[in-house]
């Protein structure tokens, strides 16, 4: 897969045919791309049609038990605009500060329910990105685990796209807008990502690499990149 | 909206009433779906367990653009059950794996044998090309690259037809289907 389309690995997925890295690669690219998943749905209907007419069991009682347990015990991942403004207090808040942004903004980086309080003292990592010249200054939060990132860009003028380098590939994850002169872009996630780039266009302005090295996480976050 | 909709519109809005739903409707599909790429109880309970509280943990699983959730979930069990399957160090030969999934006669739950041996009657319909890697990666859980090393074909040949014969033969299936219930 490239920076466009699945195309014909829709099929590919849905029998299970990809290795772990080009499965993740599609499914990140899902997450933006409503043409795809419509596609990916196609294929997962002929192969969930193969399943259905095969050896039938009914499941067990345990199991029945343990995800009826798990769907009350766990509670539900981040939420966006949370995650989003405990990571700005995380990393951003002293800087953010001074930047004067909109009243708006202020008002999510010091709200403090419990929520909030629970995510901002989340483990967590820091990369910056190396910009090009006149590029963007932005930096990465995110989880030791891979489970979530937040792309950060100061002074931003215009949306950049925030992508996945990998295998020679560009893998799409979303655009960061700018709200006054931030952009902020929250990824969650199930995996890790070792290099991350923001692009103008087609060209890359900017790029991070991610530390995934073994090291205890502060409350303020590791630094790498 | 109807039950199924509502259901979906639930799960893609991550609330708990529908993933307990979703499991509880299409529970034995999803079990079976497991068990049969495993061949085992317990690492079928295993892979259901863990994809279903996978999914719950992660903040945007499904959106209805997806189409069919029963669809989706069965996709989702099914590569969580082919990862585990690849990550074992003993391999099933296809045709014993198929035979340790032959069920008890007095399970009432179970289809006929006719129902069974429909997915592998309408296999033999598609040309040798088209079925030969299609099977390799429906029960045997091989990726597209390990299929064209073992058939020797060029990869994009291989995608190709697997993606061909996969039409094809839903199709078939749906078109056998459609003729059964229309005997009914």
């Amino acid at each position: 897969m490239t920076y466009g389309h699945i195309g014909e690995l829709a099929e590919l997925y849905a029998l299970g045919a990809l290795d772990e890295r080009e499965r993740t690669a599609i499914e990140t690219h899902l997450d933006t791309c409503e043409p795809c998943t419509r596609l990916v749905g196609s294929a997962e209907g002929n192969v969930a049609l193969m399943a259905s007419l095969e050896p039938r069991r009914e499941s067990p009682p345990d199991l029945n038990r343990r995800v009826d347990s798990a769907l009350h015990a766990q509670h539900r991942a981040w939420r966006f605009p949370a995650a989003i403004a405990a990571a700005l207090v995380i990393g951003f808040a002293p800087s953010l500060y001074l930047w004067g942004q909109e009243r708006a903004m202020h008002r999510a980086m010091y709200a403090t329910d419990a929520a909030m309080a629970r995510l901002a003292s989340a483990p967590h990592r820091t990369a910056t990105f190396g910009a090009t010249a006149g590029g963007p200054a932005a930096q990465v939060m995110y989880a030791p685990d891979g489970s979530w990132y937040v792309v950060v860009v100061r002074n931003a003028t215009k949306a950049l796209d925030v992508v996945w380098m990998h295998d020679g590939q560009r893998t799409m994850l979303g655009s960061a807008s700018p709200i006054g002169d931030v952009s902020a872009l929250y990824l969650p996630k199930s995996h890790r990502m070792d290099t991350l780039a923001l692009v103008d266009g087609d060209r890359v302005v900017a790029q991070a690499t991610l530390n995934w090295q073994k090291t205890a996480p502060t409350r303020r976050g590791d630094r790498s990149g | 909206m109807g039950s199924d909709e509502a259901l979906a519109a639930g799960f893609a809005a991550h609330e708990r009433w529908a993933f307990g739903e979703a499991y509880r409707r299409y529970a034995s599909l999803l079990y079976s779906a497991a068990y049969n790429v495993l061949g085992n109880a317990d690492d079928a309970k295993d892979s259901v367990g863990d994809a279903i509280a996978r999914l719950w943990r992660s903040p945007r699983p499904y959106s209805t653009a997806r189409g069919d959730l029963r669809s989706f979930l069965v996709v989702c069990v099914r590569n969580d059950a082919i990862s585990r399957l690849r990550r074992r160090t003993r391999r099933l030969r296809v045709e014993e794996r198929l035979a340790s999934i032959t069920p008890e006669r007095d399970d009432p739950h179970l289809p006929d044998p006719i129902e069974r041996d429909r997915v592998r009657h309408a296999l033999q319909t598609l040309p040798a090309e088209q079925r030969v890697p299609l099977e390799l990666a429906y029960y045997e859980g091989k990726t597209h690259a390990e299929i064209a090393a073992e058939l020797r074909e060029p990869l994009g040949t291989v995608k190709s037809r697997i993606r061909h014969g996969l039409q094809k033969l839903a199709s078939t299936l749906r078109a056998i289907s459609g003729a059964e219930r229309d005997r009914v």
